[in-house]
């Protein structure tokens, strides 16, 4: 009796190892209509989502991404990720779309099926405010130790560009480390995206005592929603975001947040 | 000084979080990790192999690399038509099958030191091998693995902060999204003293447990 069920216990296991491996044939966009609501891949990243006081969620990307989903007549439903796993998470379809001031990439292209450029982006020096005059030239920069976050486009200038040749770069693992480096002193200057240093350092935060040399920029980029792979849903938003542009809706919301200057889709 | 209260009441919130993983892991894991300490005992061979086999992976892979197991290959294996879409459910999975793995080799420590004399007399005893078990051998078990189970629930509630990487709104993630959206850098290190406290109480708890089971000789 006890070898049966000790049997069985293995054949259940064993059962529930390979279950549920059937597929279903419906394409993406269909998948995603049906639910009706397309889920979107986002991190708390001011100005583009972000809580309000009352623990609202809002930012250029909230409103935009509800406009387009408005458009194409589904929910717009927002669920927070960590960044380094939004490929996966897109992959597993626990998200529909990653929506959060991503960069397109040859990289990101070949992966992942990435709408139209909608915004731009550039990369910029955030120092100590005092020290803002000295590092707006490349003899200032001679001997100072660069920060970024590993990986980023801001360590790709700092490594590459001509301007940081004599100096020294140390890696940060995110873009708030490489501000808290500059704020702690252990480094002179954090390189880090420009749409991500307006919503952080900012009157009242702790950052507050750091400045971007406006004078000088790099890499410039472009800014985009990534799908799955040959998903047929790209080519759907394309069309909704579009439209978003062409009523003026998208204007609005980027003159909402001070980011007009960046926005790369315009009525046509 | 009300931004400080603030945070805390934050950070609070986010500590239910890993007090319930905590909790519902240690009511679901110390079974769990019973049955499974029997099957690596037990004289079926196939039984004992797969036990000891599963205990094996469990105890050599990363936790965190278990809850990327949990929550993301089954909808990527079945397109999507199996998956546990809740966070949290899917950390608790991933909780209770790797504390089981480890509680159950306390377990089988504890079992296994108990003397054979033992079940020898209950057997001259006319008792069945269930009353030897339950009534004679559980209590000195549970008596001599007090120690090293302390030692592993008191990881356990450090562990459960993990489970923002497939995040699960816990104190850390909290703490974290302070210095990444407001700029402020202390909540992070504030959150070690809500740790702090939680293994400062438990300690006492099984301080006070090992001082009541101190009348049974072992």
């Amino acid at each position: 009796m006890k070898k049966i069920i000790a049997m069985l216990l293995v054949c259940v296991l064993a059962v529930s190892l390979l279950a549920g491996c059937g597929s279903s044939s419906k394409s993406d966009w269909e998948t995603i209509k049906d639910k009706g609501k397309m889920v979107i891949g986002m991190t708390i990243f001011e100005p583009m989502n972000y809580k309000t006081d009352s623990g609202e969620l809002t930012g250029f990307e909230t409103e935009f991404a509800k406009a387009v989903c408005e458009e194409l007549g589904v929910e717009a439903d927002f669920q927070e990720i960590n960044w380094d796993n939004k490929e996966i998470e897109l992959s597993s379809k626990k998200i529909d779309c990653i929506w959060n001031g991503m960069t397109i990439t040859d990289e990101r292209k070949e992966n992942m099926s990435i709408s139209d450029p909608y915004m731009q982006n550039k990369q910029v020096m955030v120092t100590k405010k005092e020290n803002v005059e000295k590092f707006s030239t490349k003899d200032g920069v001679k001997g100072a130790k660069v920060t970024a976050e590993a990986g980023s486009a801001g360590e790709e200038v700092a490594k590459g560009d001509d301007f940081f040749k004599e100096a020294k770069y140390v890696p940060a693992d995110a873009q708030t480390k490489a501000l808290m480096e500059v704020k702690a002193n252990t480094s002179d200057i954090a390189i880090v995206d420009y749409v991500m240093s307006i919503g952080t350092l900012r009157e009242g935060s702790d950052y507050s005592d750091l400045a971007v040399i406006e004078s000088k920029s790099f890499s410039p980029e472009e800014y985009g929603v990534a799908f799955r792979k040959d998903s047929d849903t790209t080519k759907k938003v394309n069309e909704a975001m579009q439209k978003v542009a062409d009523s003026g809706k998208l204007k609005e919301i980027a003159d909402k947040y001070n980011l007009t200057d960046l926005l790369l889709l315009k009525s046509k | 000084m009300t931004q400080f209260f603030d945070v805390t009441l934050r950070l609070l919130e986010g500590f239910k979080e890993n007090c319930f993983l905590f909790g519902m892991t240690l009511l679901m894991a110390l079974p769990l990790g019973l049955i499974i300490s029997f099957g690596s005992m037990s004289k079926f061979l196939p039984l004992k192999l797969l036990c000891r086999a599963f205990v094996w992976i469990i105890r050599g892979t990363p936790l965190i690399l278990q809850l990327f197991v949990v929550f993301y290959i089954p909808p990527m294996l079945t397109n999507g038509d199996f998956s546990i879409d809740d966070r949290m459910t899917a950390s608790l999975v991933a909780f209770v099958i790797n504390y089981a793995a480890y509680f159950s080799e306390i377990y089988r420590g504890g079992i296994e030191s108990i003397p054979k004399g033992q079940y020898e007399a209950g057997y001259v005893l006319g008792m069945k091998k269930s009353q030897i078990f339950f009534k004679v051998v559980l209590l000195q078990v549970i008596k001599r693995i007090v120690a090293p189970m302390s030692n592993e629930i008191i990881t356990l509630i450090k562990d459960t902060s993990l489970a923002r990487v497939i995040l699960v709104e816990d104190i850390l993630k909290y703490a974290e999204d302070y210095t990444r959206v407001n700029g402020l850098i202390w909540p992070v290190f504030y959150s070690g003293a809500f740790f702090l406290l939680f293994c400062g109480i438990l300690t006492l708890l099984f301080r006070f447990i090992e001082k009541k089971l101190d009348y049974y000789k072992g």
